[in-house]
């Protein structure tokens, strides 16, 4: 058990005194001395980069502390020095499993401070996009937790669905993982002929095979049952406090979009459920996950049956120069809300940008949620935020 | 040929004959190996290795040369004769239990009137090389999967050796080869018909014995990355995994052995004289799939779960079992 004075120490910003519980209301079981583990940042379950410096009684987690910062690039000073248009490629290196939605919230904050309007061609594209990162993020989301859980297989049948999607992508943008596709303004090309046929064939055949492969196989399974069920429990009280956004909010029961609250782009003229779960553990946000899949299944049918034709690029001049002010964009991200703030002094690149990241606000429920929990559920938990190394060290 | 007559008598018998089942417990090792990586490979809609040889199979030899040509590395703080000792101490209860397998009739190393509680004896010595692996390394995560290990290897034993109790009161015998007698003349006759809940219970304590998914928890990759064998590297490394692919063989042989019906043929006209051992290989290697089909399959159980499945659900089930079959036994 750790003396007094020890408990007491202020957390040290790298992690290396041993910082004071979290929750000081879990002891030791037997009153013996505990054992401190550094968990990452190589290792092989950690989603990235992260360490966890965890207080072990035993199989039980008595204190779990997030270093992060391992992959810190600068991205927000960086984003200064370059002009508007130039920062968007920068923005695909944030969350690097759903970029779409970085490039998103970036174009949608600069977007707010020209005051530009965007042809509806462009804007329909632009959620086509988004909608089919989500299924290319959530899929295999579900397969990372069975993968850390133990079982190897899901994690191969999702990235089959994510591969497909991504040629998808790739036709469209021509790139597979860092697409640079949004511009301030609209979109860089138009789709590629016949591409919307194929998605929609597509969509066909995922139906079928995300019933069997992933929802039959994994939330059929006993083990799974048992491994996910009341493991990373939250009230939404707790929660709403520490920021949460995204599928584990969602998964308390909190109603929240932003794609529905704060409607951006054509959002508000598509039609689709926010879904949301009770339990508030883990299998609850994976339950939501599944429901979305779902739900963005929907939403591409109706973007592929509404695209209007016309241009997809506003012509915004050759040199962007905002107002002096600020602008605002806020995404659902598949990991939660991903939101730009973006400070123009009126020159052609940006006084100040700040990303919200939901892998980074996320990892908080990490220091509140797992202390009381055994080691192995720490996985399950890290797959319930399913954090992106990119996204919470920027 | 008369100069090698000295080989059939006793010392150089036995020793020939461990020598020769070493030899095939270490190659079964690698076979398994191979055998695991394309059944992952076919569960996982993929080739899995082909490269090596025609259709991949001369890959278990690459893996071999790979692992010697390798170093060996120990931590600096690591005890090393503990260290060294633990693989050692792994791999020998392994091979050494296959000693009293009957494989076909009269083809059994030693055919002891214990075998039964030999087998039971020798396999508990494998928690050893576990701990002395976990306590040797001197590493948290090795740590770990010692002390997980030992708890669940010696958990399971009560009923994996409770299991065995029916088979040896039907038979009213410890030996192997009396076992294997009892049951000829046709499938009906085989002991997982009279003694089927006994046999899940034994399958899946044997699934927790040789650490596979769902029990692989002293391993736990995703969390404590490998567990005990974390800090080996090189051959080391390779005898670990040669004591576990061997060990889940062992368990396949001797289920087989006790509750299949070791070489008897399933129907009495397909009898093959001394060639039942293929019976045996059969047998053995189905089984042997279905551990693999299971790894590839299922996720990993947590520690608590581990422990309630055992002592609260297996043990009571088989003490029930055990009091039904003494009732049956008297009545019939």
């Amino acid at each position: 058990m750790l003396s007094e004075e020890r408990r007491n120490e202020t957390v040290a910003l790298d992690g290396t005194a041993s910082g004071r519980l979290a929750r000081p209301d879990i002891r030791s079981e037997f009153g013996l001395e505990t054992m401190d583990m550094n968990m990452g940042p190589q290792h092989p379950a950690m989603h990235g980069l992260l360490r966890l410096i965890l207080e072990l009684d035993g199989e039980t987690v008595m204190r779990c502390d997030p270093v992060m910062g391992y992959l810190h690039r600068s991205q927000e000073k960086i984003a200064e020095n370059r002009m508007y248009p130039a920062v968007v490629p920068m923005t695909d290196r944030l969350d690097y499993f759903a970029n779409i939605h970085n490039e998103h919230g970036y174009v949608l904050a600069v977007e707010d401070v020209l005051d530009a309007e965007i042809p509806p061609r462009a804007e329909y594209i632009r959620v086509l996009m988004s909608e089919l990162m989500r299924l290319a993020s959530h899929i295999p989301s579900i397969g990372f937790l069975m993968l850390e859980l133990g079982a190897f297989t899901p994690i191969l049948y999702a990235f089959r669905e994510r591969e497909r999607i991504q040629n998808f992508l790739e036709a469209i943008t021509g790139a597979r993982m860092m697409f640079h596709y949004f511009r301030i303004g609209g979109v860089k090309a138009d789709l590629p002929p016949g591409i919307l046929e194929e998605i929609s064939e597509y969509l066909d055949g995922l139906e079928g095979r995300f019933q069997t492969d992933t929802v039959d196989l994994v939330t059929g399974s006993e083990i799974y049952v048992a491994r996910t069920k009341d493991v990373g429990k939250m009230t939404p009280e707790q929660a709403l406090d520490m920021g949460v956004t995204g599928p584990p909010l969602r998964g308390t029961g909190v109603d929240f979009d932003i794609r529905r609250d704060y409607p951006y782009s054509v959002y508000p003229e598509l039609d689709f459920d926010v879904v949301t779960d009770d339990a508030g553990d883990v299998a609850a946000s994976y339950r939501v996950r599944i429901g979305e899949v779902w739900q963005s299944i929907r939403i591409i049918r109706q973007v592929i049956e509404k695209m209007p034709e016309g241009p997809v690029m506003a012509d915004l001049g050759r040199r962007l120069r905002p107002r002096e002010g600020d602008g605002f964009g806020r995404v659902e991200s598949p990991r939660g809300e991903f939101a730009v703030h973006v400070v123009s002094d009126g020159s052609d690149s940006a006084y100040r940008v700040h990303y919200r990241d939901p892998s980074f606000c996320n990892m908080q429920l990490l220091q509140e949620v797992v202390p009381g929990h055994y080691l192995p559920d720490i996985m399950p938990i890290l797959g319930m935020i399913d954090p992106v190394s990119g996204g919470w060290d920027k | 040929m008369e100069f090698l007559n000295f080989l059939n008598q006793e010392p150089f018998r036995f020793l020939l004959a461990f020598g020769v089942v070493l030899f095939l417990t270490l190659n079964l090792a690698a076979i398994l190996v191979m055998g695991e990586r394309k059944v992952a490979g076919y569960i996982q809609l993929r080739y899995g290795p082909n490269r090596v040889g025609p259709r991949g199979l001369l890959q278990p030899l690459a893996d071999i040369i790979k692992l010697f040509t390798k170093e060996n590395i120990s931590p600096g703080k690591a005890d090393l004769w503990i260290f060294l000792g633990a693989p050692i101490a792994m791999f020998i209860p392994v091979a050494a239990v296959w000693l009293v397998i009957p494989f076909a009739p009269g083809a059994v190393v030693a055919d002891i009137n214990v075998a039964i509680l030999f087998f039971v004896a020798v396999t508990s010595i494998g928690a050893l090389g576990v701990i002395m692996a976990g306590y040797g390394s001197r590493s948290n995560f090795s740590l770990l999967g010692a002390l997980r290990g030992a708890a669940q290897m010696i958990s399971y034993e009560v009923p994996l050796i409770l299991s065995l109790l029916g088979v040896v009161m039907l038979t009213g015998s410890l030996s192997l080869v009396d076992v294997v007698n009892a049951q000829g003349g046709g499938f009906w006759n085989w002991y997982v018909v009279l003694q089927f809940p006994m046999f899940i219970v034994f399958y899946i304590s044997a699934l927790a014995e040789t650490k596979r998914v769902p029990f692989d928890l002293p391993e736990g990759e995703s969390e404590i990355v490998g567990g005990y064998m974390i800090e080996y590297s090189g051959m080391t490394w390779g005898l670990i995994q040669a004591a576990e692919f061997a060990g889940m063989g062992l368990m396949s042989g001797i289920s087989v052995t006790l509750f299949l019906g070791g070489w008897q043929p399933p129907l009495e006209f397909l009898d093959l004289g001394q060639f039942n051992w293929v019976w045996f290989g059969i047998k053995t290697a189905l089984i042997m799939f279905t551990f693999q089909w299971i790894r590839w399959s299922l996720p990993r159980l947590r520690m608590d779960q581990l422990m309630d499945l055992g002592w609260k659900v297996m043990v009571p089930l088989t003490l029930v079992w055990l009091v039904i079959t003494a009732a049956a036994m008297l009545v019939f």
